[in-house]
C-alpha cells in the first residue's frame, strides 16, 4: 500500500459503490412506508388506550428505543426463523435483505408511532370535541379534523427520522447486504485499499441525507403555505 | 435448537461485566458533547466570523456521515499515518499497539459534539430575544450575557433532548464492535463464539441496553421536575 491516501481512487471507486445505492434507498422507503402505516395503528392503539394492546405498544416502543438497532437486526436474523419454524414455516433459506427489512420496519414503526402520537395528542381535544357536537363519528372526527392538523405537526420529525433511518441504514452491511456499505467494504477487501473505498461511500451518504433534509424542507414549506392559504379561504 | 435461558444468563453476566466500558464510551462523549458542542452552537448563533461557517458546514458533513462509518474512518485515518511513519522511521511503536477504544472514543466524541450543538442550538433559539436586549442594556458584555442570562435559561431546555442524546449515545456506542472493541454487546458476544448461541447473546444485550435506557428516561424525568422547580422559584 505505497500511498498513504490516493484521491484518484475514491473517484474511480465511486461509480461501482453507486451502483448499489438502490439496495440502500430500497431500505429506506420500504421501511418509512410500512413503517409509517403500522406505526399509526400502534399510535391509534395507544391514544384510545385499546385494552392489552396499549401495554403492548408500550413495551414494544420502550423496547426499540432502548437497544441499539444492530442488536435488534441480529435478534431478527437469528430469532425470527426460530419463531417461525415454531409455526411451521421455514425461512431459512431467506434472502438476508428480508431480515434488514423486517428489523429497519420494525424500528422505524416504534419511532413513528411516538412522532404520530404526539402530534395527534397535540391537537387541542376541542377540535375533536366540535366535531363529535356536530354530529360526526369517531373515525370521522379523525380522519376529517384530527389528522389534517396532526400531518402538519409531526412532518419535521418524521423528517429527521427518515434521515437517521439511512444512516442507520448503514450497519445492514454486518449482515452481508451489498448495500453502500456492504460494497464500500468489498472494494476495501478487494484491493487492499479500503480508506478510499470507505471515504466515497462516506460521501455518497452525506449527499443523501442532505438531499433528504431539502426534500423534507421544501415539501414542510408547502404543506404550511397550502394551510395558510387555506385558512384564508 | 431451542432459546437456552440457561446460557442467557452467563452472556447476561458477562454484557454486565463489560457494562463500565459502555457506560465510559457514552458518558466522556455526553461531556465532551456538552462543553464543545455548546460551544460550536454559541459560534454559529452569534455568526462569529469564519469560525461560525466553518462549524456549519462542519456539522452538516458529519451529521450527514453514518456513526459506524465515522468509527471506520477515523481508525483508518489514525492506523494509515502511524504505520506510515512507523516504517519510515523505524519505530518499534505500531499502530496495533494503540489501544482501539481510545479511537472510539475520539469517534463517538466528534459524533456527539454535533447532535449536541444542534441541541443546544435549539435551546438557545428558544430563548426570547428580548433576553438578550436587556442584558445588554443593563451593560453585560456578550460574554457576560451568555453566561448569566442565557446559558441558565436555555440549560433547562436542553435537558431532556441532552438525554435523549445520552440515549442515543449508549445505543451508538454498540458500533465500537466494528474495530473489535469489547464493550457491553461484544462481551456478551464473545460468551456465544464456542457455542453458536448468538440469539441469546444477542438477547441479554439488548436486556442490559434496554436497562440501562429506562433508567436514564427515568431520571431524565426527575430531572425534568427538578429543574421546572427550580425555574419556577426564581420566577416568583
Amino acid at each position: 500500500m505505497g500511498k498513504l491516501f490516493d484521491f484518484k481512487l475514491i473517484f474511480e471507486y465511486l461509480p461501482s459503490i453507486l451502483s448499489r445505492i438502490h439496495i440502500t434507498l430500497l431500505i429506506v422507503v420500504l421501511a418509512t412506508i410500512i413503517g409509517l402505516v403500522l406505526g399509526i395503528f400502534i399510535a391509534l392503539a395507544r391514544i384510545y388506550k385499546v385494552p392489552i394492546i396499549n401495554y403492548l405498544a408500550i413495551m414494544y416502543i420502550s423496547f426499540i428505543r432502548g437497544t441499539p438497532i444492530i442488536v435488534q437486526l441480529f435478534i431478527v436474523y437469528y430469532g425470527l426463523p426460530e419463531i417461525l419454524i415454531g409455526i411451521g414455516i421455514n425461512i431459512n433459506r431467506w434472502d438476508k435483505l428480508n431480515f434488514v427489512l423486517v428489523t429497519y420496519t420494525l424500528n422505524t414503526a416504534a419511532f413513528m408511532a411516538e412522532v404520530l402520537r404526539g402530534a395527534i395528542t397535540s391537537v387541542s381535544t376541542g377540535q375533536s370535541e366540535a366535531a363529535y357536537s356536530i354530529g360526526m363519528t369517531r373515525w370521522q372526527a379523525f380522519y376529517r379534523i384530527i389528522a389534517p392538523q396532526a400531518v402538519g405537526i409531526a412532518l419535521p420529525s418524521i423528517g429527521i427520522n427518515i434521515v437517521s433511518l439511512l444512516q442507520d441504514s448503514s450497519l445492514a452491511f454486518t449482515l452481508g447486504v451489498i448495500d453502500v456499505m456492504g460494497q464500500a467494504q468489498a472494494i476495501g477487501s478487494r484491493t487492499l485499499h479500503k480508506f478510499e473505498g470507505y471515504v466515497a461511500a462516506a460521501i455518497i451518504f452525506i449527499i443523501l441525507s442532505i438531499a433528504l433534509e431539502k426534500i423534507f424542507s421544501i415539501v414542510e414549506k408547502k404543506v404550511i403555505t397550502d394551510k395558510l392559504v387555506g385558512d384564508s379561504r | 435448537m431451542k432459546f437456552d435461558i440457561a446460557f442467557m444468563f452467563v452472556a447476561l453476566e458477562a454484557a454486565l461485566r463489560y457494562t463500565p466500558i459502555t457506560l465510559m464510551l457514552a458518558t466522556v462523549p455526553l461531556i465532551v458533547g456538552i462543553v464543545f458542542g455548546t460551544l460550536v452552537a454559541v459560534a454559529r448563533l452569534f455568526k462569529i466570523r469564519i469560525l461560525g461557517s466553518i462549524f456549519k458546514i462542519f456539522v452538516v458533513i458529519i451529521k450527514g456521515i453514518p456513526l459506524v462509518l465515522q468509527i471506520i474512518i477515523i481508525n483508518f485515518a489514525v492506523i494509515g499515518p502511524v504505520d506510515f511513519l512507523a516504517e519510515k522511521f523505524n519505530w518499534s511503536f505500531a499502530s496495533k499497539d494503540i489501544d482501539r477504544l481510545y479511537i472510539v472514543l475520539i469517534a463517538i466524541s466528534i459524533f456527539s459534539i454535533v447532535n449536541i450543538s444542534e441541541t443546544m442550538r435549539g435551546a438557545l433559539m428558544s430563548i426570547h430575544k428580548g433576553q438578550y436586549e436587556a442584558a445588554y442594556s443593563v451593560g453585560l458584555t456578550r460574554l457576560q450575557a451568555l453566561r448569566r442570562i442565557i446559558l441558565p435559561q436555555a440549560f433547562p431546555v436542553a435537558a431532556p433532548v441532552l438525554c435523549n442524546n445520552f440515549i442515543g449515545l449508549i445505543k451508538g456506542s454498540s458500533l465500537a464492535f466494528i474495530i473489535s472493541v469489547t464493550d457491553l454487546m461484544n462481551g456478551a458476544l464473545i460468551t456465544a463464539t464456542s457455542n453458536y448461541k448468538y440469539l441469546e447473546a444477542y438477547v441479554a444485550s439488548a436486556i442490559v441496553y434496554w436497562a440501562i435506557c429506562i433508567m436514564i428516561e427515568k431520571a431524565s424525568v426527575v430531572l425534568e421536575k427538578r429543574l421546572n422547580l427550580c425555574s419556577k422559584e426564581v420566577a416568583v
